[in-house]
């Protein structure tokens, strides 16, 4: 009896222990994880320009057309070191195009080289979390995201790397020639009267925030609505502030909407989500971000480019 | 035709191109290695728990009761409010970001450890139902024969209870297993990642989700046959 109690003494002791060390725990870093949280995350199609002209009904214009958004993809090229990646711990977000990249180290390692290892999570800021945990070796991610997330983390930094720039484009549903005609041509005037130069202006670079897009007030909307899927962890291009979602893609899709005499609709999601809700008609398009690869085209279409990104390397100092 | 050429298209694009359907195989070993560990993680707490409380609700009915039994029924029920009072997807949250954050953890383990003390929070309370749905003569007719507490509690309650708590404890397992389909969110590669990212690959939402939703249907269909198996034969000496 007495022999009984005072094992289960031990193991109740045991158990207070346990759980406040991890209370301790909780207290001492919590806060340094909520606040790279609210950094929160990744999600952009990049459309690589050879892919995007061998896309089947549109971007042929792609490469030309992007020449409007040229100065804005000079000042993506990351300074920092050299760094390799092979054999390394790499972080992305699932279904990215650094994830693209980065199973491509995995399974295909360059000669003589080790492949590297990767680690697919939901959201970018929790790769970004578990680099700065040192759980992995670096993180793969488009270049203004990175960005953002290294001006906000201290002890994070961009790396020269080995990625060529890239297209971002709009995923329409295979065969909805009608809507990706109508969303290209609005591209287009876009383009030419200068608008798109100024929304990404107003995201990216030295001259931030001086250029806020409105509808104009005389806007029909008797054209029905149009409904854009994205994945709001991902500035400059798209995140949540207060309740809404802002950022150059839904500025972009706004005016776009305006053209087009539309109702503009934003639905939240997985950014691995994107390409099925558009496929299953649950969205009319996906503007976040994705590469054109074989898999990609065999599911939607692309529309013209709007902007360019780059993938880099982010890692710890 | 067009349909099974168009099937099978899907399915050589889901599975077999660029060797995909090793996602799925790698992540059943990851989800199976998960379960089965936080599954004997689970029973340990669990059972320990339950011995805790059960006792002390017999023993301490009054005021009084030993000290220590109160302090470990104390405890235990904080362990168990926690536990089942926030959702399993946080405490692995928890478990990998904030007490592992700062170390570079296997996440087999981190995710062992959350689950199975997940786990064991509800076995716990599974198995001192059973303890307690053994009347307390069970135990005076073992202590007025000689045998001390210990012995009657292994010899004649807890093999009772065992029979009663089996078909609740199956349970228990089964929803285990299903819902280590969160661990993607630790970045580990288990069953449901697995189909996850050959969707994020393939762009296709049937094959992936289909083909994951069956393993777990067979591994559970499996579960739950063990399980009538081992009530059979407990059942067994019940008949005279």
């Amino acid at each position: 009896m007495k022999m009984k109690k005072s094992s289960l003494m031990v193991i109740a002791a045991l158990m207070s222990v346990t759980m406040l060390a991890g209370c301790n725990n909780t207290a001492n870093t919590s806060t340094s994880s909520t606040a790279s949280k609210a950094t929160s995350s990744a999600a952009t199609s990049t459309v690589t320009s050879e892919n995007a002209s061998t896309a089947t009904t549109s971007a042929a214009s792609s490469t030309t057309d992007a020449s409007a958004v040229e100065s804005t993809a000079s000042d993506t090229s990351a300074a920092g070191e050299e760094y390799d990646p092979a054999g390394k711990t790499i972080a992305v977000q699932t279904g990215t195009t650094g994830d693209t990249y980065a199973t491509d180290l995995e399974k295909n390692p360059e000669e003589g080289k080790e492949p590297a290892k990767i680690e697919r999570y939901s959201k970018g800021a929790d790769a970004i979390n578990a680099l700065k945990q040192g759980k992995v070796d670096c993180v793969i991610i488009d270049n203004e995201p990175a960005k953002v997330f290294v001006s906000k983390n201290d002890d994070l930094q961009i790396m020269s790397n080995p990625f060529a720039d890239e297209d971002y484009a709009m995923a329409v549903k295979k065969g909805n020639t009608e809507l990706l005609d109508k969303i290209n041509g609005a591209l287009k005037e876009l383009k030419e009267d200068g608008t798109i130069e100024k929304i990404l202006n107003n995201y990216i670079g030295d001259d931030t925030g001086n250029f806020k897009y409105e509808s104009p007030a005389d806007v029909k909307r008797d054209n029905g609505t149009l409904t854009m899927a994205t994945n709001a962890h991902f500035p400059p291009y798209e995140n949540v502030e207060g309740n809404k979602i802002v950022g150059i893609d839904p500025d972009i899709m706004q005016a776009v909407c305006d053209k087009l005499g539309m109702e503009l609709v934003i639905e939240d999601m997985e950014f691995d989500s994107i390409i099925p809700a558009v496929q299953s008609g649950k969205a009319d398009v996906g503007v976040a971000g994705m590469t054109v690869n074989e898999d990609r085209l065999k599911n939607v279409d692309f529309t013209d480019s709007y902007a360019k990104g780059l993938q880099v390397i982010i890692t710890k100092k | 035709m067009n349909f099974f050429q168009k099937f099978a298209e899907e399915f050589k694009q889901n599975f077999i191109d660029e060797d995909r359907w090793m996602y799925l195989v790698k992540g059943l070993g990851t989800t199976l290695q998960i379960t089965v560990l936080a599954l004997i993680l689970g029973l340990i707490l669990g059972f320990t728990v339950a011995i805790i409380r059960s006792t002390h609700d017999k023993v301490c009915t009054k005021k009084g009761g030993h000290f220590f039994l109160r302090l470990g029924n104390g405890i235990c029920k904080v362990y168990l409010t926690i536990i089942r009072g926030t959702p399993t997807m946080v405490q692995l949250l928890i478990m990998y970001f904030v007490i592992f954050g700062s170390v570079k953890i296997d996440k087999v383990l981190c995710a062992v450890l959350a689950f199975g003390i997940n786990s064991g929070a509800y076995v716990a309370e599974i198995v001192r139902s059973g303890i307690m749905s053994i009347d307390n003569g069970q135990m005076e007719a073992g202590r007025s024969l000689g045998l001390n507490f210990r012995r009657t509690m292994t010899f004649i309650v807890m093999p009772q209870a065992f029979k009663n708590v089996l078909p609740a404890l199956g349970n228990e397992f089964i929803v285990l297993l299903k819902e280590t389909s969160i661990s993607g969110y630790i970045a580990l590669q288990d069953l449901t990642k697995g189909g996850d990212i050959i969707r994020s690959q393939t762009y296709s939402a049937f094959m992936p989700l289909i083909a994951v939703a069956l393993i777990y249907l067979v591994i559970v269909m499996g579960l739950s046959r063990l399980f009538t198996v081992m009530e059979r034969r407990l059942a067994k000496n019940d008949k005279r």
